[in-house]
């Protein structure tokens, strides 16, 4: 059984007035414990809608979303249980810091939980710790951080529920490449030391390709392709027709393929990459 | 186009959507001075039906403007029992008296009168104003029919500049707070359950967030403008200049022309007046 399924899901923003937007069209998708599963599409095309539905903060129009085989709107009273073990870091989650300092910000969530005092320094410890951020910088005022390491605060907040599915929504928009880096890490971290089910919103090829197992492709409101990593980046002239492309080395690779330079065409990230030439040169590093 | 969502605007491509703003704040005005003079049975049926047309001729589903009239339906439900009760006219039929009670057919006229006169009132406002044009054209308009009280030192340009930006950023903060609001509720923030200390306590972590980026955003906003040289409002052009046209006028003559028909008809029309 899947951690999470959504099976056949639709929503339309503003329905019933002259703004209507069919944000979801008959989606289906299973999300995997134990698995960072990444969830790409160009911009609108309902990513962020689809992942507001996993902690139940939209309700669909049709369809169901299943944790754990049930359904989450079984009883929509219980629905705040299923935010505490669905943990969603929304898009720019910077801007929902409001504590006097990080430490209480982090806690915000726990506390929320009821958990008692002393398991909630332990969690907000451990989740800084995933994320990075040092001991010094939890008695800081969250707005006297720079832009990453709010971000990273943020992220902690949500890690401190230890949810068994940590969905983020674009967890590196705007940030400059060591920002991006230390958040991946982060994540990877947590997935590793929780087993939970992660799932990672992005739009760039590079990021998927280097920290997803398993893929969503949506396309105008509905799932153009899933599949492991390597079958998705495989089929690279259908990402091309729906307007994504392919990660910058596969495209490398490629390129190299068509001047004559044989080279395996699996190749994703910029280790992959460097391993292959190196063995096309016959050397060792 | 989340932007002309705010408010009551209805979008449509009726002819009332397209006449210019100035024209139509004009029209407005005029209209809610007829209602205040209809007189008798005659022109107040003329201003009932003057009322359904403009629904129809602005293309606005009749269950939106309904909405709007719900809204004071208790305002108007108690003048019209005053009117029912207190209306003292000994000169018309009695049609009810209990203890100290009289109910007079004169009171009921009054009444309906009243209801008719407010129901029109709002439809007129909100078909020539609210309904078919957007907050942005109506500070435009506004700004313009009141340029000339700045001679007199009003500063016309900067209020309606402060306008503008307000209805430019309610739905930008509307967003920004739904935004917050899911964000803390993904932490387990409740905002409908317990007590009103609770709730009330529930929503710091929203308004603390929101006046933070209110603030960025001001100050990002007054940056921006000052780099593209604003100044205030001496020599300012503007992009889409208002040009009366053609239909401009017949709207006016036409709302003029059933203003007159009133006046004239309170004169001659017979039966009671109020
Ligand atoms: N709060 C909202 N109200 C109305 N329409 C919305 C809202 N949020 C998103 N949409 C619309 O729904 C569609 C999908 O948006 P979204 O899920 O944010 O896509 P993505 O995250 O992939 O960019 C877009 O067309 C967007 O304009
Ligand atoms: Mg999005």
């Amino acid at each position: 059984m899947s951690k999470l399924t959504v099976e056949n899901v639709s929503f339309i923003y503003s329905a019933g007035t002259p703004f209507e937007v069919k944000a979801l069209d008959g989606v289906s998708v299973n999300i995997e414990a134990n698995r960072i599963t990444g969830i790409i599409g160009h911009t609108g095309s309902g990513k962020s809608t689809l992942v507001q539905m996993f902690n139940g903060l939209i309700r669909p129009t049709e369809g169901r979303i299943l944790l754990d085989g049930e359904d989450i709107w079984a009883d929509a009273k219980k629905i705040s249980a299923v935010r505490y073990r669905v943990g969603l870091v929304m898009q720019y989650p910077e801007y929902q810091l409001f504590e006097e300092t990080v430490e209480a910000d982090i806690a915000y969530g726990p506390k929320n939980m009821g958990l008692d005092e002393a398991e909630i320094t332990q969690r907000v410890i451990e989740s800084a710790k995933f994320v990075g951020l040092e001991e010094q910088d939890l008695k800081k005022s969250p707005f006297d951080l720079s832009g990453g390491q709010k971000r990273r605060a943020a992220i902690a907040g949500i890690m401190a529920m230890r949810p068994e599915v940590l969905v983020l929504d674009e967890p590196s928009a705007g940030l400059d490449p060591a920002g991006k880096k230390s958040i991946f890490e982060g994540i990877r971290k947590y997935a590793e030391a929780t087993g939970a089910a992660v799932i990672i919103v992005s739009h760039s090829m590079d990021d998927m390709a280097k920290y997803c197992e398993d893929i969503i492709v949506m396309s105008h409101s509905r799932v153009a392709m899933t599949g492991k990593r390597n079958e998705i980046f495989s089929r690279g002239d259908e990402l091309e027709a729906i307007g994504l492309g392919v990660p910058q080395m596969t495209y490398l690779m490629r390129l190299l393929a068509q001047r004559g330079i044989n080279l395996p065409q699996d190749i994703f990230t910029v280790d992959d990459a460097e391993a292959a030439i190196i063995e096309l040169f016959g050397g060792a590093k | 186009m989340k932007s002309i969502a705010f408010g009551q605007y209805y979008p449509s491509n009726s002819i009332m959507h397209r006449l210019d703003p100035r024209m139509k704040i004009i029209m407005g005005i005029l209209y809610i001075v007829t209602c205040f003079l209809c007189k008798n049975v005659i022109t107040f049926g003329i201003l009932a039906l003057s009322a359904l047309l403009l629904i129809i001729i602005s293309k606005i589903p009749i269950k939106i403007v309904l909405r709007s009239i719900k809204a004071i339906i208790f305002i108007m439900i108690f003048t019209a029992i005053l009117n029912i009760f207190w209306t003292k006219g000994e000169d018309y039929e009695l049609l009810l008296s209990w203890r100290f009670i009289n109910i007079y057919s004169s009171g009921l006229y009054n009444a309906a009168f009243i209801v008719i006169r407010i129901v029109s009132m709002i439809i007129g406002t909100g078909i020539f104003l609210t309904y078919t044009t957007t907050p942005i054209q109506l500070t435009d308009g506004l700004e313009q029919l009141l340029s000339p009280l700045k001679v007199l030192k009003v500063p016309v340009h900067e209020f309606a500049m402060m306008m503008t930006i307000a209805l430019r950023f309610i739905p930008t903060i509307i967003e920004e707070t739904e935004k917050i609001m899911a964000a803390q509720k993904a932490r387990g923030a409740d905002f409908s359950n317990g007590s009103l200390v609770k709730r009330a306590k529930a929503l710091i972590p929203v308004l603390i967030p929101l006046f933070i980026s209110s603030f960025r955003r001001a100050g990002e906003l007054a940056t921006a403008m000052t780099c593209r040289c604003y100044r205030g409002g001496k020599g300012r052009t503007r992009l889409n200049v208002l040009r009366f046209s053609f239909k401009d006028f017949v709207a006016l003559f036409l709302v003029i022309a059933f203003g007159t028909g009133i006046v004239l008809l309170n004169i001659y029309a017979p039966g009671y007046t109020m």
